[in-house]
């Protein structure tokens, strides 16, 4: 893994540096270069779960990382086959999300870098918190867990802001380091541009036609969080802000002669597939929008930071109950006038596939189908082509002969 | 009988039964039983839990008694999927659903009190009564009379002197979970009153049983048919329900009541951060001390908590020296009917 994201990080500098830049090659690089710190053998590293504040960490000098962000990249690899037999070798049931079979495998393997200490989050889900449980009792390294509570109330934001403080201090006790503030008010500040930075690529996005190809925001928005903080999280947003206005100016789609608008719901695929292209070449249908690819939280105050990023936390529609997210996939597909959405329901995320009849009912409601897949995003081998070809091929049917609900108004 | 009162439905053994008692009204657990369509995974998805689809069945076949709320714990996800569900399926009886944090430390625990309060004022919402201290304090005590007449019991199946077959006993949890606690100690304390000697299933192989959801008397019958006599369990239908709170420190009742609840035996899905893993360790040790030779695992298929815990535990279990059985189901005695030919062999095996 060390030596994959060192080839990785100097094959796409070089690229760069030849006049080959683009946003997606430089966020594959900021992807190779946290690798690259992960598995450096000297970083202090934390595993964490999705929702940590990586503000906070950043800020704190650790590299940090969501476990799940490791199932990803060996989906994304070819080489998750080995990481899950491994996992079959222990009893791990094969009806667990595969993210976190693969990480488990990733880790029994050794191939996992030594975490200085551990930092779950009980949301979005409870086998992200087992795996860091399981994980923090492997290597044998100290725990903390975020209770995230479900509702947006002030007694619920107290309650999260005063565990961030308390994490600092768990870290400085495991650890060592020291939280210091200037570097958490600079991290807040960056975080803040890369927010308002967000919010103008999203607004992009949202033109008609889309700037966006299919592939340009996938895993985008919660990748970007893995950097927030920091000014290479700045940096490579204000080169997407750029590369879409440049497109919306010149009036050119990411998918040529865009015909159907996609809003793709929770993760994508992870592993090489043939859907995306598909999708763009033979129907013209661009997936505009991801539904974790949006800002849903105010600026932070870099004065009262803690509340300001529990705020943010609890923004997430994937807390609390299915309203929230129905609500909000409703306004994400009036935002980006969207023809019809893509619900991959990956195989063990109980608390996705669970609602998968609510926020089918609730996008149809705003004249939005719904096409429920029912794929493993992460591992490979169950993927079959044909199969989904012949869903997708009636959908996209389907689409193209009904107008777009958003056309009356 | 306590029949003027109404009843407000529970799916958790961690909802603070002591809490909705003292407001009123009488926790009525609905367990994923009986005999209805199967059509909550087209609501849900079929890879939920059993535990939560069935229960949605039953809510959505009415096959429910009348139920003033319906109370669900944020215990995970499924559970989560549940209530959301519900809402729709059941707008007709009014639910909440209380955050139910992971650990048990100081934080957690003020969290959770926060909490209880809150459902205090949501049950009085569905009028019931103002919880004051002293019936809240009440109510605990009741049902800790409980835990301590199910500890009896459970003490007379370890030592073989129960009057009673594991499955018998399964009963009486089942009814004690769906009664108000007052009908509950009236109940047990005949049952307990005098232990006859020789009791059924004595001769059997002694086993200890741990997992989520196992309400079928029907499955300790088959148990106890295969050879086995259960002498000890950690089932959320089963002991976990019913034991007698420990103490715990607080500047009020409320916030006592959230910290006993909180850091009792603990499921899978809670854990001592200070100590991660340590589930294994609490399974061994209940065994050990239950004298059981082996050990039956039991879980409803899809539960996260557990299928992340049961590697580790298989592998401490090895190295504890304690054979392991790990049985999945759907919580339908069939599931487990079908498992009997691996459960004898088990039992063999421990012979
Ligand atoms: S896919 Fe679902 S279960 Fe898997 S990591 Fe994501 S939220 Fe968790
Ligand atoms: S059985 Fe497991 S998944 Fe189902 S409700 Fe209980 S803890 Fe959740």
């Amino acid at each position: 893994m060390k030596q994959y994201f060192k080839n990785l990080e100097s094959g796409l500098s070089a690229a760069i540096q030849n006049g080959q830049s683009s946003p997606r090659k430089l966020y594959a690089l900021e992807i190779a270069r946290l690798g690259a710190r992960l598995y450096s053998g000297v970083d202090m590293v934390s595993w964490c779960g999705i929702y940590a504040p990586f503000e906070i960490l950043n800020a704190m000098g650790v590299t940090s990382c969501f476990v799940e962000f490791i199932g990803a990249m060996v989906a994304s690899t070819g080489t998750v086959g080995p990481m899950i037999e491994e996992t079959d070798h222990i009893g791990y049931s094969s009806d667990a999300c595969s993210y976190h079979r693969a990480v488990t495998g990733a880790a029994i393997k050794g191939l996992m870098p030594v975490p200085a200490f551990l930092v779950g989050s009980t949301s979005p889900c409870t086998g992200g918190v087992a795996v860091i449980e399981n994980l923090a009792a492997h290597f044998k390294k100290p725990l903390y867990l975020l209770q995230i509570p479900q509702d947006f109330t002030e007694n619920n934001i107290r309650y999260l802001a005063s565990q961030f403080r308390d994490m600092a201090a768990f870290i400085k006790k495991s650890t060592g380091v020291v939280l210091d503030n200037a570097a958490l008010t600079t991290s807040v500040k960056n975080s803040n541009r890369a927010r308002e930075l967000l919010l103008e690529i999203y607004r992009l996005a949202a033109s008609r036609p889309s700037p966006v190809s299919s592939k340009d925001l996938a895993n985008f928005g919660i990748v970007l969080s893995l950097l927030f903080g920091t000014e290479e999280a700045v940096r490579l947003a204000e080169s997407y802000r750029d590369e879409f206005s440049r497109r919306v100016q010149a009036g050119k789609s990411g998918v040529p002669k865009e015909k159907i608008r996609l809003l793709w719901i929770q993760n994508r695929i992870q592993f090489k597939h043939p859907i995306e292209t598909m999708l763009a070449d033979e129907y013209g249908a661009a997936i505009v929008c991801d539904e974790l690819n949006d800002v849903t939280w105010d600026p932070i105050d870099p004065d009262d930071p803690y509340e300001g990023i529990a705020r943010r936390c609890l923004s997430i529609p994937f807390n609390g109950t299915i309203e929230n997210r129905v609500k909000h996939l409703q306004k994400l597909a009036k935002d980006y006038a969207i023809d019809g959405a893509i619900n991959p329901c990956n195989w063990g995320c109980r608390q996705g596939t669970g609602a998968r009849g609510l926020i089918e009912e609730g996008l149809k409601k705003v004249g939005v189908p719904v096409l429920n897949l029912e794929v493993d995003c992460v591992d490979s081998r169950k993927f079959t082509e044909g199969q989904f070809r012949t869903r997708i091929e009636a959908f996209m049917e389907m689409l193209d002969q009904r107008p777009s609900p958003w056309s009356q108004g | 009988m306590q029949q003027d009162k109404e009843y407000v439905g529970f799916a958790c053994a961690y909802t603070p039964l002591a809490l909705i008692h003292a407001a009123g009204f009488i926790p009525y657990r609905v367990l994923p039983m009986g005999d209805f369509p199967d059509r909550a995974g087209l609501v849900l998805h079929d890879n939920l839990c059993p535990h939560v689809k069935r229960i949605l069945d039953r809510a959505m076949d009415n096959n429910l008694p009348a139920l003033r709320g319906m109370v669900f714990m944020n215990s995970c996800d499924s559970m989560r999927r549940l209530y959301d569900a519900w809402q729709r399926e059941r707008p007709d009886i009014e639910s909440a659903i209380i955050d139910l944090p992971m650990t048990m430390d100081d934080p957690a625990v003020h969290f959770f009190s926060s909490e209880l309060e809150r459902l205090a004022g949501i049950l009085k919402s569905w009028d019931g009564e103002t919880v004051s201290e002293d019936k809240l304090a009440a109510s605990m005590a009741q049902y800790d009379r409980i835990g301590r007449s199910f500890a009896r019991l459970r003490k007379d199946a370890g030592n073989g002197t129960l009057g009673m077959g594991a499955g018998a006993l399964q009963g009486l949890y089942n009814q004690a979970s769906m009664q108000a606690p007052e009908d509950t100690i009236e109940l047990l304390e005949k049952n307990t009153a005098s232990p006859p000697p020789g009791a059924a299933g004595m001769g059997g192989v002694p086993v200890f049983i741990f997992g989520n959801i196992l309400p079928n008397p029907e499955a300790f019958d088959l148990f106890e048919s295969c050879g086995a006599r259960v002498v000890g369990d950690d089932l959320c239908t089963g002991s976990r329900l019913f034991t007698e709170l420990s103490s715990s420190p607080g500047d009020d009742i409320t916030s006592r009541y959230a910290g006993a609840l909180l850091r009792r035996r603990p499921c899978a899905r809670t854990m001592d951060v200070r100590n991660p893993g340590s589930f294994a360790a609490g399974i061994i040790e209940q065994a050990k001390n239950s004298g059981a030779l082996g050990v039956i695992g039991h879980t409803a298929k899809f539960c996260d908590p557990y299928i992340a815990r049961i590697p580790h535990l298989r592998q401490k279990l090895r190295e504890a020296g304690l054979p392991f059985i790990m049985l999945e189901g759907d919580c339908t005695l069939r599931s487990i009917g079908q498992q009997r030919t691996r459960i004898e062999a088990f039992i063999e095996m421990l012979r």
